[in-house]
């Protein structure tokens, strides 16, 4: 028997990312509030890896009508309205906070702060840190959490949550040492962000293995468009083992050019208009298309190129760019980088409300594992907005709610005890399993998706999830609990694709004819919990 | 694929007496990193390895660890055949995990008036390249100081000062920093040259703040001593007897012709305190063709007033070096001390070249020495090898007298200040060297900055000889060999 260390606490939130972070410290007013991160507070998630920036409405010249209206189109009108104009109207208020605390952003001459364009946005409002914004958020935050009296247990696994009397009562954890850590709360905040680690290449943190999508689904809650997931069209193809590492939107905002292996500047086939400035599903695609066609480089990528661009330029505006290439042995002021498509995000996730709680009493989400913000497309520079924006409001929701004296049942932690005994016993090391997931998502349910494909893929999780993780060591209990919590989410990612039978933003049916655009969709969101499975369908007048 | 062989420090402190090392050889691709090693061994070796990671590109600090003795992220430093893996030279939670808790705890956090303040565009210039450390602790790891004394350390102070110019934050972080050990920081360079985000915390943090400290009357006082000794005098040392300047002609001609001419910049120890020693860099110059410059003019370089944050009188010094030499037409000038060395390429926009003497010897190439029967050790001055980035020049000269033993490169504790402001912390440090010294068996030290040899004469029982005087000693062995013969 494993012994069990039981907590208590008003507020318990999962994850220290943006989102996670913003939500306990709001959480921190109202009562005891208990962080929970499986990395270390402040280095997980994928806040700190933000580049670009954070989209916020700060000039007489802008508007929220018009942040809202570009977030509704660059996500082919399947986001939550009633969220979105949350987002837009509460971006700036969340920046002053972060200015108040300490964030120190770009700013102009006359002391304000600095904004830059950005893909699919009709105004420059994305601020900026350089090319290290989340990386400034995220230390803003952290610093300010130190001064609240939040609990932080780093290098503590969330496993699942605990049911009493139909709400979440709190969660069951486990420690670096294989020892089970039972916290019980009067309301619980899932930030556990994004999972597109369950793809063979990704941009994500090791961290994002879509563990809040189980969690929160297993604890009944319903999640909507888990098939939105977002292709940034530049990802790194060498080297190898890095494959994937975000190459930033940055690079075209500043003029480089993408070409095929034949020399050609291809987009030109794709959206002659915006040329590489094009929304990111569309570049994903074409450079995709043109790697499957035969139009690739060596290294299976196509060039990005910013060798034409003046030196000073490409040192200034894009050092970290240079930095990275450099160390791995490329100057991309003389030669041209290689690259292709890489998971990004989650667009789906836990279905909110304005106020972040899920359908589930006792259970909030915000940030990438809740759904519905950016409907099939993800904007960049909303997704730190995000973070921010419904991480206070997870944060104060969970905070009001009433106090309550429920108990962790010892039936509860039996049972995790039990699913954790058996990983000892087991026979295949989790390694292997993420591996053949990985592949299996990235050639069944990427960029070009068909229900044959998808299904073949849902086989695939089927048989691997079937199979009896084997953990050498206790240490290795959280990598088996991860791997479940992956295969769980590429299900339901694959799920979604299959409900979902019309292309839409990121999601692309090679196999369905379709007669509508986005904004005329008779679909709505697809909808998974443990209870039912759909597409709403949305009457048109 | 490719095969490459890889060496892992092991530790489990709940079952493990003592740490051990394993070794795997692993499959990886080409490119692969550290961190991708590290995770081939563990998904198809061995699951019970430990180590963290999470951004997998450089920006969140979890993953550094040292590569054969070098502290970086695993996951941008490339994996190479051979290497060994150990964890930073912190407290081990298990085989590559240290426990980083206790050093972000002590990392001094924003107490903010509350107010929106958007800090302006020369402030926020100034806060920018302190904010990109992603505290991963690769500084705290090479910190010599933070092992003998009470200092919070590199990362700390970095912190100190970024709190200390945004107008947000309410406390006194100048005087936090002063009671945190900022005098404790021997300038080094240790830290900047593993930070993997090239942060230059002693010049862009530690001198700043020590600059702030004597703004508010905090500047220790054997500081002030010094400081009003190089305004009264031009010089940071006390006369004793008389120096190499009173005693040299004004030009110095070579043996033979000439294959160069330089200034010289002898520098206060080497002039006042150490005369012989530069005599015999004289006659190892004389020997090999070079013709040497002496302005009598010359003073401080100023490196003891900018180590110390008393920057007030540094342009005036500055000034009547760069004339004395620019007054004789001179394109290069060499330096000796391995301190004025780096304060006249580094803190000065000189119109000549500098160069260090075993630049200028190994460039132009000496005649070769008689081989001694001795081991030698050599003590890497901290402002040549990470100050001018000079490493193998003088194992090249070296190399040339007699054998070579090698020994960590870690600072002697004279530097920065810290040998007249806190003696105790040097002395530690030094006695720190001693025992590496010990460990070579080395009959002889050798090194080649007046600080550290006067500082480790003092803490050893082996002779201390200056690179140019072991040159010298190898001359004198080939020509009485010579005499005897004729």
């Amino acid at each position: 028997m494993r012994s069990a260390e039981v907590l208590d606490c008003h507020v318990l939130v999962i994850g220290s990312g943006g989102a996670g972070v913003r939500a306990a410290i709001e959480a921190s007013g109202f009562g005891e509030t208990v962080l929970v991160s499986k990395t270390i507070a402040g280095k997980g998630g994928c806040t700190p890896m933000a580049e670009g920036g954070y989209n916020a409405v700060l000039r007489e010249q802008d508007s929220c009508e018009t942040h809202y209206e570009d977030t509704m189109k660059g996500g082919a009108y399947l986001n939550e309205p009633g969220l979105v104009s949350i987002l837009v109207a509460e971006a700036p208020q969340r920046v002053t906070d972060l200015l108040a605390w300490g964030a120190v952003f770009d700013v102009t001459d006359s002391c304000t702060v600095a904004q830059r364009p950005f893909g699919g946005q009709s105004f420059p409002r994305t601020c900026y840190a350089g090319d290290r914004t989340g990386h400034e958020i995220m230390m803003t935050l952290i610093e300010r959490l130190a001064s609240t009296g939040v609990e932080v247990f780093s290098e503590v696994t969330a496993l699942d949550l605990v049911r009493g009397n139909d709400r979440v009562i709190g969660a069951l954890c486990l420690d670096g040492k294989g020892k089970i850590v039972a916290i019980r709360s009067d309301a619980t905040v899932l930030a556990t962000g994004g999972g597109t680690q369950i793809f063979d290449i990704s941009t994500n943190s090791s961290s994002g293995t879509g563990d809040g999508f189980a969690i929160g689904y297993r604890a009944g809650a319903e999640l909507i468009d888990m098939e939105m997931v977002q292709f940034h069209p530049t990802g790194a193809v060498y080297p190898y083992d890095a494959r994937g590492r975000l190459i930033t939107e940055a690079v075209r905002g500043e003029g480089g050019v993408l070409r095929n292996a034949a020399g050609e500047r291809f987009m030109a086939k794709y959206d002659p208009d915006r040329m590489e400035l094009s929304t990111r599903d569309v570049v994903s695609r074409a450079i995709a298309t043109e790697i499957q066609e035969g139009r690739g480089t060596p290294h299976g990528g196509v060039y990005l190129d910013v060798t034409h661009l003046p030196r000073q330029q490409v040192e200034e505006r894009l050092p970290v760019m240079l930095e990275q290439f450099l160390k791995f042995g490329l100057d991309i002021r003389e030669e041209p980088m290689e690259v292709a498509p890489t998971a990004h995000h989650v667009m789906g996730g836990l279905r909110i409300t304005p106020g972040a709680g899920t359908t589930v009493p006792g259970l909030f989400a915000c940030g990438e594992v809740a759904g519905g913000v950016h409907g099939a497309n993800r904007l960049g520079g909303n997704a730190l907005a995000d973070t921010q924006v419904f991480g206070k409001r997870a944060g104060e929701s969970a905070g009001k709610s009433p106090r309550r004296s429920s108990r962790i049942e010892r039936g509860a932690i039996d049972a995790q005890e039990e699913r954790l005994a058996a990983f000892l016993d087991g026979d295949v090391p989790p390694s292997i399993v993420t591996r053949s997931l990985k592949t299996a998502m990235w050639e069944g349910a990427g960029i070009f998706r068909t229900e044959k494909d998808l299904k073949k893929t849902l086989n695939v999780i089927t048989h691997l999830s079937s199979l009896r993780l084997l953990a050498r060591t206790e240490e290795n209990l959280t990598e088996c609990c991860t791997t479940q919590n992956m295969l769980l989410s590429a299900s339901l990612v694959v799920r979604g694709a299959l409900l979902r039978k019309e292309s839409r933003g990121a999601h692309m049916r090679k196999d369905v004819v379709q007669t509508w655009d986005a904004r005329n969709s008779p679909y709505g969101h697809t909808y998974q919990s443990l209870e039912r499975c759909g597409i709403e369908t949305v009457v048109r007048a | 694929m490719k095969k490459i062989h890889v060496r892992v420090f092991r530790f489990d402190p709940e079952s493990d007496e003592k740490p051990h090392y394993q070794n795997y050889v692993v499959d990886v691709n080409e490119g692969a990193r550290v961190l991708h090693a590290l995770q081939a061994i563990h998904d198809d070796i061995d699951p019970t390895l430990s180590f963290r990671s999470c951004c997998r590109a450089g920006q969140c600090g979890s993953c550094a660890v040292r590569v054969n003795g070098v502290p970086g992220l695993a996951c941008m430093e490339e994996a190479i055949d051979g290497m060994t893996v150990e964890p930073l030279d912190l407290p081990v939670k298990k085989d590559l995990v240290v426990d980083l808790f206790t050093f972000l705890e002590t990392l001094p956090r924003i107490q903010p008036c509350g107010e929106p303040i958007v800090p302006d565009r020369e402030k926020a210039e100034l806060i920018k390249p302190l904010r990109s450390c992603i505290e991963c602790f690769c500084c705290i790891s090479v910190c010599p100081a933070m092992d003998v004394t009470q200092f919070d350390g590199p990362a700390a102070m970095r912190q100190e000062l970024r709190l200390e110019l945004d107008p947000r934050d309410r406390k006194d972080r100048v005087t936090e920093a002063v009671s945190h050990g900022l005098f404790a920081c021997t300038s080094c360079q240790a830290c900047w040259k593993v930070c993997p985000k090239g942060i230059e915390i002693p010049g862009k943090a530690i001198e700043k703040l020590r600059a702030l400290a004597n703004k508010k009357g905090l500047t220790l006082p054997r500081h002030l001593e010094v400081a009003q000794l190089v305004r009264e005098t031009g010089r940071s040392i006390v006369r004793t007897g008389s120096t190499f300047l009173e005693d040299s002609p004004d030009t110095i001609e070579p043996n033979g012709p000439a294959k160069a001419t330089v200034g010289f910049f002898v520098g206060c120890m080497y002039n006042g305190r150490l005369p012989a020693t530069a005599r015999d860099a004289m006659e190892v110059l004389k020997r090999n063709g070079i013709r040497v410059v002496i302005p009598k003019e010359q003073v401080c370089c100023g490196s003891p007033l900018i180590r110390t944050g008393q920057t007030g009188f540094v342009d005036t010094l500055k000034k009547r070096n760069i004339d004395a030499f620019v007054s004789r037409n001179l394109d290069t000038v060499l330096t000796m001390c391995a301190g004025c060395g780096s304060t006249l390429k580094r803190d000065y926009k000189t119109p000549f070249r500098v160069m260090d003497i075993n630049e200028v010897l190994t460039k132009f190439g000496i005649e070769p020495p008689a081989r001694l029967p001795v081991k030698v050790t050599y003590h890497d001055p901290c402002h040549l090898l990470r100050g001018q980035g000079i490493r193998d020049e003088p194992r090249e000269l070296i190399t040339q007298v007699a054998d070579l033993v090698e020994m960590p490169s870690v600072c002697c504790g004279s530097g920065g200040g810290v040998r007249s402001g806190m003696p105790e912390v040097a002395a530690a440090l030094a006695e720190n060297r001693k025992k590496e010294i010990e460990r070579t068996g080395a009959d002889i030290v050798v090194s080649s900055c007046p600080f550290c040899e006067f500082h480790i004469m003092e803490h050893t029982d082996r002779p201390v000889r200056n690179i140019t005087s072991l040159i010298l000693d190898g001359y004198r062995e080939k020509d009485r060999k010579k005499a005897m013969v004729s």
